[in-house]
């Protein structure tokens, strides 16, 4: 075939080059940076990056803001979604950082991954310029996470059954599709329309794609959407109940619960009811 | 003739150091808040989506955005000094809300800075509670049935509108206010705001869909000075 | 691309009476009518995030904007699929550039007194023009299906396709993984088609299409090959999630990216790996390596003679003309070229620079013009050379960026041992700035100004000597 011989220096070189990018490959791990952030080193990034959504104020009213939906977050207000400390609180620094490495799933907000820790950490300095809340009030504690139980089916069942009694269901749907009673009439806090999140679509929430963050979400509530704070309702053990449930919701994504479900007969049959074979347009129909 | 005096003085003095250990020495500022115009014919609740709060009534219940009353009267408007008295320390006790058929009760509470705000669900349904400050933080937290109240407080005075976003007809307010001087007035339109030391204040009325009016009332002692509010009534 | 094609077969090297410094003049202009990529305005209204968020200073990609290019030009968060947009969305950007421009040569091909075309003068020409067009078509038909069709025009509106590929991105939904196939940009580190000048001097590398000289007036004309020409192949390309690591690997037909199999049934091969890390408070600094394994026919196994009329003569007999040229895809006697280099990219705050090494060798057939089936000839050897390139920017702000780029090419080994030791040494010169008075999520402008001056060894038409030529631009570029 080809008469090619191939440089052994070449590659070498890119073995060698592929073998320290992995070992320094800063992909998934999300951990606080050894870097302090200064506004003004921020500022010139945030009015590179960030002012065509997130205004030249702060405020959300960005330039391409009246195109994008969800709308971008208003700092000036400082009510934030995704945090690991109390409803109506401030987030942890932690918080602000993770969610410029994350991206916002399903909305204009992307990773930011590819910016330098320091360029991140400068961001979240100089975007809490913008609210003096930050300068009033000291950012909430975390909120405990403890340790995750055994993955079981009983543990799957009951949290069945809080998602039932808490009544998740009159906004998610009883699949969890964002299909419930009270879905289509819900409003953010600025009276804009908004979905409940739809768990068939993806395992990737906004606030990540961890069995934690899933915790942290109705733990803490997302502040500035009807999703609520289930903290002083839920203890903490139900709370990881109800996690391994919301799992099994998402038959799209595989995931230990999920595996666990389809082993059983009874979840077996239940995420069978749910899905459409043999349609005739492609593989990969999801209903 | 000059024994007279000294004994009427005397009387006088007795009296006024009655009524001065009677209590602060107060004026009260009372009158009525009513509309002129045609208000808005205020719509039944459609609460079909909850069967058990729906079964509560035997007719629908009605939107409380305007509530009225004969002769005019306009109730649920919070009448309090918005300037003119110190800010004063939250009371011990707490303003109770209360979520009972689907509805808020009352409509409107009026209650101070920093005093405990206790909020219980009496449904057979889970609501979430969703203050939507501006000044204040913005929380928001589920309250299933059979749950304790939820405590909380607001730091700084402000008119906050509450929502249930699992039941959107349920429309609420906070009047989160600094002093001690305020009332809500019942569907007479009637208020009375009484013990107010002398002094020069402003005296405001807030209705949740017609806004705020503000007069001006000096006490120079205890007498009751006379303040109505008349609200222009929008159609819609 | 339109391009000066090379005769090929068996003309000998007295007929191809080659004016180099002047074609060089013009391959230069026609390099520089392939138009580089540019912000595209189509993907900012996509997502609507404005250019800085991309470029550092459109066309130049910024970290985040090649990470978004990685990853299929999609930003990854399940909105990517064209069903979120609105339906009267169109993936279309057209980029074009009017201009005034000032080109100068020191040594054009004049008359003389020897004759037409004996001597050398001095040439100036200046005056009002503009660019050729480029329409890209980008972005995704699904969920990690990304795709980009450029047609391409001079600037007498005559179309080509200059990249043509559609890409599974993030196969087994793996970064590692994506697999593009069609006509593209090699993975270059530094992207000729981001340039950030567009003169006909200086709207290309050097390095990236450098052809050995055979001989003082006789350039290479077997086989034509730029590692900055789009290339057409298949390629694998993988990344890390946040794009620290870039590895690729291509299989490449050997036509220097022209359609229709023209020369033979052979491969070439490109491998590229970048490693980038953060360097405290400078920002990202990246380092990589890249190669390029290529191969090239020097006869073909058959030839087509074709006769075509012309006219009638005086005497009314019909006159043709004859012609033999290589039958496309029966190219044979493959000798291979390499290109090789090492790039880096540093950043220290707003300055950056991007040094590279490149060195390039081809075989003593290709280099002397040989076809392999004969022998070579006297003295003829394999030309290799070395070349560096330092190019580097002061971003202002995202609204203003200062250009400067220096290159040169030192032969290390000429192909005859007749020829001098310099010949065919290039040095290449570039001053450029751009101002964007705005910068938003929907079209983008640019004041540009730009000089540039190359002086290439014994390249001069007819005495063989040093060529110097230069140009001056000043335009508006401006895309949508």
């Amino acid at each position: 075939m080809r008469n090619i011989n191939i440089s052994k220096i070449c590659l070498s070189l890119a073995a060698a080059l592929l073998l320290v990018g992995i070992a320094s490959a800063q992909d998934s791990h999300i951990k606080e940076p050894n870097v302090t952030g200064h506004a003004e080193a921020g500022k010139p990034l945030y009015y590179r990056y960030c002012w065509g959504c997130h205004g030249a104020r702060g405020d959300g009213n960005g330039e391409n803001a009246p195109y994008v939906v969800p709308a971008p977050r208003n700092f000036v207000q400082a009510t934030f979604k995704c945090r690991s400390t109390p409803t109506g609180t401030l987030p942890q620094d932690q918080d602000l950082y993770n969610t410029l490495v994350r991206g916002f799933n399903f909305t204009n907000m992307p990773s930011w991954a590819a910016l330098t820790a320091q360029n991140r950490a400068d961001l979240v300095a100089f975007i809490k310029t913008f609210s003096p809340r930050w300068k009033t009030e000291k950012p909430g504690d975390p909120i405990p996470i403890p340790a995750e139980p055994k993955l079981t089916v009983d543990s799957i069942k009951h949290g069945g059954e809080l998602f039932q009694k808490l009544e998740c269901w009159k906004c998610h749907g009883q699949e969890g599709r964002g299909d419930g009673p009270s879905a289509s009439t819900l409003t953010d806090s600025n009276d804009q329309p908004i979905r409940p999140f739809n768990f068939t679509t993806s395992n990737r929430s906004k606030c990540g794609r961890t069995n934690q963050d899933l915790y942290r979400i109705f733990m803490t509530g997302v502040d500035g959407t009807p999703m609520p704070s289930f903290a002083d309702v839920v203890k903490p053990e139900d709370a990881w109940d109800l996690v391994h449930y919301l799992r099994t919701l998402q038959y799209n994504n595989p995931s230990p619960e999920l595996a666990l479900w389809l082993s059983t007969k009874e979840g077996h049959d239940i995420v069978e009811a749910k899905k459409v074979y043999n349609t005739n347009t492609g593989s990969g129909v999801k209903p | 003739m000059r024994k007279s005096h000294v004994v009427m003085a005397g009387f006088a003095m007795l009296a006024a150091s009655a009524v001065a250990m009677a209590g602060p020495a107060g004026g009260t500022v009372s009158g009525k808040v009513t509309y002129e115009g045609t208000p808005a014919k205020m719509k039944p609740i459609d609460m079909s989506k909850e069967p058990s709060c729906a079964k509560m009534y035997t007719t629908p219940p009605v939107a409380e955005t305007v509530v009225t009353g004969p002769g005019n009267a306009l109730g649920d408007v919070v009448v309090y000094v918005s300037a003119g008295a110190p800010d004063e320390a939250a009371p011990s006790t707490a303003a109770i809300f209360t979520q009972k058929g689907c509805r808020y009760i009352p409509h409107i509470l009026a209650f101070q800075v920093n005093q405990e705000l206790k909020i219980s669900n009496e449904d057979q349904t889970s609501h979430n509670i969703h203050p939507l400050p501006k000044l204040n933080r913005e929380w928001n937290k589920s309250q299933p049935p059979g749950t304790p109240p939820i405590s909380e407080k607001y730091d700084k005075s402000e008119f906050i509108p509450v929502k249930c976003n699992i039941h959107p007809w349920m429309h609420g307010n906070f009047a989160v206010l600094k002093n001690s001087h305020y009332a809500v007035t019942p569907d007479t339109g009637a208020f009375s705001l009484a013990n107010l030391p002398p002094g020069k204040y402003t005296i405001t009325a807030w209705q949740e869909s017609y806004g705020e009016q503000t007069q001006e009332v000096t006490i120079s002692g205890s007498e009751t000075k006379t303040v109505n509010f008349v609200f222009k009534a929008k159609p819609y | 691309m339109e391009r000066w094609s090379p005769r090929r077969g068996k003309d000998s090297l007295a007929r191809v009476c080659t004016i180099f410094g002047y074609v060089l003049f013009v391959f230069a202009i026609l390099l520089v009518d392939c138009r580089p990529a540019a912000a595209i305005p189509a993907f900012a209204r996509k997502y609507g995030m404005p250019c800085s968020a991309c470029h550092l200073a459109w066309p130049m990609l910024s970290p985040f904007g090649q990470q978004f290019k990685d990853n299929g030009y999609q930003m990854g968060n399940e909105r990517d699929a064209p069903i979120f947009q609105q339906a009267a969305y169109w993936p279309v950007t057209f980029r074009m550039t009017p201009y005034w421009h000032r080109e100068s040569t020191d040594k054009a091909q004049v008359d003389g007194p020897s004759g037409p075309g004996s001597a050398e003068a001095q040439s100036t020409v200046h005056g009002f023009d503009w660019s050729g067009l480029d329409f890209h078509v980008a972005g995704t038909v699904a969920n990690n299906y990304s795709f980009y069709i450029l047609p391409s025009s001079d600037n007498t509106g005559a179309f080509h396709f200059e990249s043509v590929w559609a890409r599974l991105d993030n196969v087994f939904g793996s970064s590692w993984v994506n697999i593009k196939l069609g006509k593209f940009e090699l993975d270059n580190l530094l992207s000729e088609k981001r340039i950030l000048t567009l003169s006909s001097n200086g709207g290309f590398y050097q390095n990236y299409h450098f052809q050995p000289l055979v001989a003082p007036g006789i350039s290479e004309s077997l086989y034509t090959f730029g590692i900055g020409d789009n290339q057409v192949g298949l390629e694998w390309m993988g990344h890390s999630k946040n794009d620290r690591t870039r590895v690729s690997a291509a299989l490449l037909s050997s036509t220097d990216g022209q359609p229709g199999l023209p020369t033979s049934s052979s491969y070439d091969g490109f491998f590229a790996a970048s490693q980038a890390f953060e360097w405290g408070s400078f920002g990202l600094q990246r380092v990589g390596a890249f190669a390029y394994l290529g191969q090239a026919s020097t006869y073909f196994a058959q030839n087509l003679t074709t006769t075509t009329p012309v006219g009638t003569d005086l005497n009314g007999v019909p006159v043709t003309s004859t012609a033999t040229a290589g039958l496309p895809g029966t190219g044979t006697g493959l000798q291979s070229f390499r290109r090789y280099g090492l790039v880096g990219q540093f950043y220290i705050k707003k300055f950056d620079i991007t040094p590279m090494y490149f060195h390039g060798s081809d075989s003593a057939f290709l280099g002397t013009n040989t076809a392999s089936n004969t022998p070579l000839p006297a003295g003829g050897r394999s030309p290799s050379w070395n070349g560096a390139l330092f190019e580097s920017h002061y971003t202002l702000s995202p609204q203003l960026i200062f250009i400067n780029r220096y290159e040169l090419i030192r032969m290390s080994q000429q192909a005859f041992s007749t020829n001098p030791g310099n010949l065919g040494n290039i040095d290449s010169l570039v001053f450029g700035v751009r101002y964007y008075p705005f910068i938003n999520a929907r079209a983008g402008f640019a004041y540009h100004a730009e000089y540039a001056i190359v002086r290439q060894r014994g390249a001069s038409p007819v005495t063989a000597t040093d060529l110097t030529n230069s140009s001056l631009l000043f335009g508006f570029d401006f895309d949508f």
